[in-house]
């Protein structure tokens, strides 16, 4: 046979060898972005939540990927460093945006670069999750932004109550904040929760994040003598370091650092000093009562940064949950569609069922509905003290059952 | 009276440390008129290496002293190598040249950064105290730890007073600060020099480093801060003074005493850049420098 | 300034901004006009150079005149280019105050008063709520008419500055800036009033500055403090490293390639510092005088190489 009709026959073959093969369902990959701080004081929670963001998409992959429109589509996380500042998180979001062509955004960690990324992603009809916890980064104007975390709104006032039920005594606090966004954001809304409860706040000081040498400030809070020191936005080793500080000085009181992510950092730098801190924004995946997935999350992030799980790097594991039954539930793949479904589902995440919600207060439903997990720290380990399940959540759930 | 004396404690142990730190920035200023920005690097890797190597000993059964001396001893001969490499490899082709050391330090220390989160991970590490305890030293409570770091302080800088007023090698590094061509004429070994007071200026940057670790909250990110401070105290003490890096470190340290409990740490930092810009202005070689 | 260098300056800037045009707004075109900002704030401080001075506190007079764009657009509601030009005439204003008062010292205490004022105008911004604090001041959007072509304008503006301040070195106030670089001594013998000059040499500096900085709010739309420490400072001078201090054109060469390097390391996630760090030491150790200097270099031994063959062949004949 001459060779031409050799190469003709063997392309025909080849040609109808890979068309049987064709699977019955063409996978493609949807590309979920993360901007996250590597390097620098945040980068912790940032490889944290770069693992998590990953673990969520294993599982849904694993399991069989989303399903949307007769095709099946994976998950895959691409993190980028922000470095906690605007310009670099402009970087990142026009990296991800432009030139990843990214339609999803499973987490941002950070207000400025988080507001970077808004910026786009609002304009660009991406959707997008923040952990950033000012309330104007959500709202009517923001239709495509959702929090997957609790915020000081959702998280002060359940964490001030239990302390002022369980010590009912307390009539003053002092209040210190880092200088940074968290810092100024928890201050606010922990002025007011603790007035509202009758309990007078009688200072409010700054500190610079980076600062190590916490005496002086320590002295001055210790001289007022203030029943309950409340250290709102610090990072858990600074609030070791300060209660350190303050039972050398010779305080006693009650410890809370409402947006305390975890214990590892306050016990390793306050040591004995750490003892009795009520913490708002940490959980304890060690503990009993914590069900098999939290457990493994955690000792998937232990491994990772070298700390336990914590509530900011949570968000970005429900994210990805989430996007998926919205995506789901929609039947698209894109935003403005998966963003209106959103609200209508329910998922599990980590905490186990969770939905979106928060319309009565922000106007729109976009805030995660996760319970508030009060914990103290109790003889070296962290214990959850008080569990807040959403109110709105546990309705729906019943509606739903009904 | 009690809050004062407290305040004066803290500004003197505050200042002691940027003390340790600053005459290490200022010796190679004088010696080499070049600004090393990696210098709190040699802190930082010192603090991380007792960090992570203290328990490592003491949990092999040596004893707390041994153990911590070990620790101590391997942390700073690590940042003497560093500094031995910095030095060969880079500082060395950029002597009294400003920009270009500046620039070289400031690639040394996203590299040398970069490299130590990735391997020692950016979680918080505590070390524990030296010595344990506190005492009351006129009605005011102070950690032994903080007294360790005061004596300290107080035995290398009379060390390094002594080096540099009695020994030749001192003499000769006072003389390549004062007019490095007219001491190379004499016959001063200027390289040679060079090198020695550039390991010297580790030395006590990985010895603030040693003596704070316990003090601090020990993280690749830890020197940062403290070389900003450490900065400040050199300019305003005059570039190249030994006494002026003592007299500025001392001043930063009671702004951070005083001003902390006054105000707030936000604001004291603030004064302290302020201060430091209106001290320049009426003597604008520092306080105690000559150019 | 010679015709041809005019000409051929301004033929290069069009060619640039035709690229900027074909890029549209896509990430390329971000990627470009990141790339002229860095170009433009390391060509001012190549400007104060001119007096002998490292002025690290550009970063500071960047961050005001973006801080200036963005109050002015979003607060006080002026229109687009009168928040710019007030960008850069507020930042200029402060480095008059600035200048005449740290201008008296030199050298290292200059570099690092300038660090320290970088630090405390950055601490300043935090703390002023009305501009956003920690959390930044958002929407700062350029007209409708220019958003799709923005990369355009900013090539066009920065490139237009650069001519200009390379007119001004060129001219009888940039040689009297050299001048008190090489001997201030000298320059005052002459009748200059030498503190004033540096002054004035250091607010056009602060002017571009301030301009580079309304630029980067336009561009990025949200602005932190946290953008404007003096890492920003530090990187200015890096892309002057290692472009060649000497050349007008080694602040752009360096620019460019340090934020082309930059867009890449994006990639390593926290490694990025890693390999920034090297590229600068690197480039350092390999090129101290930097990329241009490199040119000018292998240009004059080939002018030696030159000038000895004409010599042999003159031999000879």
């Amino acid at each position: 046979m001459k060779l031409r009709n050799k190469i003709a026959g063997m392309a025909v073959l080849a040609c109808s060898a890979s068309l049987l093969s064709a699977p019955a369902f063409s996978q493609e990959t949807i590309k979920l972005g993360l901007s996250i701080p590597l390097s620098g004081s945040g980068a912790n929670w940032g490889i944290g939540s770069q693992w998590l963001c990953d673990e969520a998409a294993r599982e849904v992959n694993a399991s069989g990927g989303v399903k949307v429109g007769g095709k099946v589509y994976n998950f895959e996380c691409v993190a980028y460093d922000n470095k906690y500042n605007a310009a670099e998180g402009t970087k990142v979001a026009q990296t991800l945006l432009r030139k990843d062509g990214a339609k999803f955004i499973a987490g941002s960690l950070g207000t400025a670069p988080a507001r970077a990324m808004q910026s786009l992603t609002e304009r660009a009809g991406v959707l997008m999750f923040t952990t950033a916890w000012g309330p104007s980064i959500k709202g009517p104007n923001y239709p495509l932004t959702f929090t997957q975390m609790n915020t000081p709104l959702e998280l002060v006032e359940p964490l001030i109550r239990y302390i002022k039920k369980t010590h009912p005594d307390i009539k003053t606090v002092a209040l210190l904040n880092p200088n940074d966004a968290s810092g100024q954001d928890v201050e606010v809304i922990a002025r007011r929760v603790w007035e509202d409860v009758g309990v007078k706040v009688i200072a409010s000081d700054w500190y610079e994040r980076g600062t190590t040498e916490f005496q002086p400030i320590a002295a001055k809070i210790a001289q007022l003598r203030p029943d309950v020191v409340d250290l709102g936005g610090a990072p858990p080793p600074d609030a070791g370091r300060v209660f350190k500080e303050l039972k050398a000085a010779g305080w006693k009181g009650i410890q809370v650092v409402e947006a305390g992510t975890g214990a590892d950092g306050l016990m390793s730098t306050g040591g004995d000093a750490a003892e009795g801190t009520y913490l708002g924004a940490a959980v304890n995946f060690d503990d009993p009562s914590a069900t098999d997935l939290q457990r493994r999350l955690n000792e998937g992030v232990k491994k990772a940064t070298g700390e336990s799980v914590n509530a900011i790097q949570i968000g970005f594991y429900d994210a990805v949950k989430a996007l998926k039954a919205a995506m789901e539930k929609a039947q698209s793949i894109e935003p403005k569609a998966v963003a209106e479904a959103l609200p209508q589902v329910t998922f599990e995440g980590a905490y186990g069922t969770s939905a979106f919600g928060g319309k009565d207060t922000y106007g729109i439903p976009q805030q995660i509905l996760v319970p508030v997990i009060v914990t103290q720290v109790q003889g070296k380990t962290l214990r959850q003290v008080d569990r807040l399940d959403s109110q709105e959540l546990k309705e729906r759930l019943q509606k739903a059952s009904q | 009276m009690q809050t004062l004396t407290q305040l004066i404690l803290t500004g003197l142990q505050i200042g002691a440390l940027y003390v340790i730190f600053s005459l290490g920035l200022t010796l190679i200023f004088g010696v080499m008129k070049i600004v090393n920005f990696a210098h709190g690097q040699f802190f930082t890797l010192t603090a991380l290496l007792i960090a992570v190597l203290y328990p490592f000993f003491a949990g092999q059964g040596y004893s707390h002293v041994m153990a911590f001396s070990l620790v101590i001893a391997i942390g700073i001969l690590a940042s003497l190598v560093l500094g031995y490499l910095l030095y060969q490899f880079g500082f060395r082709f950029f002597q009294r040249d400003l920009a270009g050391s500046f620039i070289l330090s400031v690639g040394f220390v996203l590299l040398i950064e970069g490299l130590l989160l990735h391997y020692f991970g950016g979680a918080v590490r505590a070390v524990p105290h030296f010595v344990e305890g506190s005492i009351t030293v006129l009605n005011v409570n102070v950690t032994y730890q903080r007294l360790v770091l005061i004596f300290v302080s107080l035995v290398f800088t009379a060390l390094l007073y002594w080096v540099l007023g009695h020994t030749r090698t001192g003499k000769a590094m006072r003389a390549v600060s004062i007019d490095h061509e007219a001491a190379m004429i004499q016959g001063i070994p200027y390289k040679k020099i060079a090198l020695t007071g550039f390991l010297i200026a580790t030395f006590l940057g990985a010895l603030a480093g040693a003596v704070m670790a316990p003090l601090a909250m020990v993280s690749p990110t830890v020197g940062a801060d403290y070389l900003v401070k450490g900065f400040i105290a050199v300019i305003l003490g005059g570039l190249g003074s030994v006494p002026g890096a003592i007299v500025g470190s001392l001043f930063i340290g009671f702004i951070e005493s005083f001003g902390g409990f006054y105000f707030d740490p936000s604001f004291a930092n603030i004064a302290i850049f302020v201060l430091v810009m209106i001290a320049l202005l009426v003597r604008p070689n520092g306080l105690m420098g000559n150019g | 300034m010679d015709k041809k260098t005019i000409s051929g300056s301004f033929v290069a800037l069009a060619v640039a901004m035709a690229v900027a045009l074909f890029l549209k707004d896509g990430y390329s075109a971000n990627l470009m006009a990141w790339m002229a900002i860095a170009a433009l704030i390391a060509s001012g401080l190549r400007f104060v150079t001119l007096i002998g001075e490292l002025n690290f506190a550009a970063a500071a007079f960047v961050g005001l005149g973006a801080y200036a764009a963005g109050y002015s657009l979003t607060i006080l509601e002026w229109p687009f280019l009168v928040s710019l030009l007030f960008a850069g005439l507020f930042s200029a204003l402060i480095g008059v105050g600035f200048g005449y008062v740290t201008l008296k010292t030199k050298g290292p205490y200059f570099l690092l008063i300038g660090f320290a004022f970088t630090e405390v105008i950055r601490l300043i911004y935090t703390r002023i709520n009305v501009l956003g604090g920690n959390s930044g001041m958002i929407g700062i959007f350029p007209p409708d008419f220019l958003m799709d072509h923005f990369t355009v304008f900013t090539v066009g503006l920065t490139g237009l500055l650069i001519i200009i301040m390379y007119a001004i070195e060129k001219s009888y106030l940039g040689k009297c800036f050299i001048g008190i670089r090489d001997n201030d001594q000298v320059v005052l013998s002459v009748g200059i009033n030498v503190h004033m000059t540096k002054v004035l040499c250091l607010s056009i500096g602060a002017f571009v500055s301030g301009i580079a900085g309304g630029l980067t709010a336009y561009v990025n739309n949200v602005i932190s403090p946290a953008d404007f420490s003096f890492l920003l400072s530090t990187f200015a001078l890096a892309y002057l490293k290692v472009g060649g201090e000497d050349h007008p054109l080694g602040p752009i060469a360096g620019a460019i390639l340090l934020v082309f390097l930059g867009s890449i390391a994006l990639r390593f996630g926290g490694g990025d510092h890693i390999f920034y760090g090297i590229a600068i030491i690197l480039t350092l150790l390999v090129m101290p005088k930097g990329i241009f200097g490199l040119w000018e270099s292998f240009k004059s031994s080939r002018k030696h190489v030159d000038v000895v063959q004409q010599s042999a062949k003159g031999g000879q004949a």
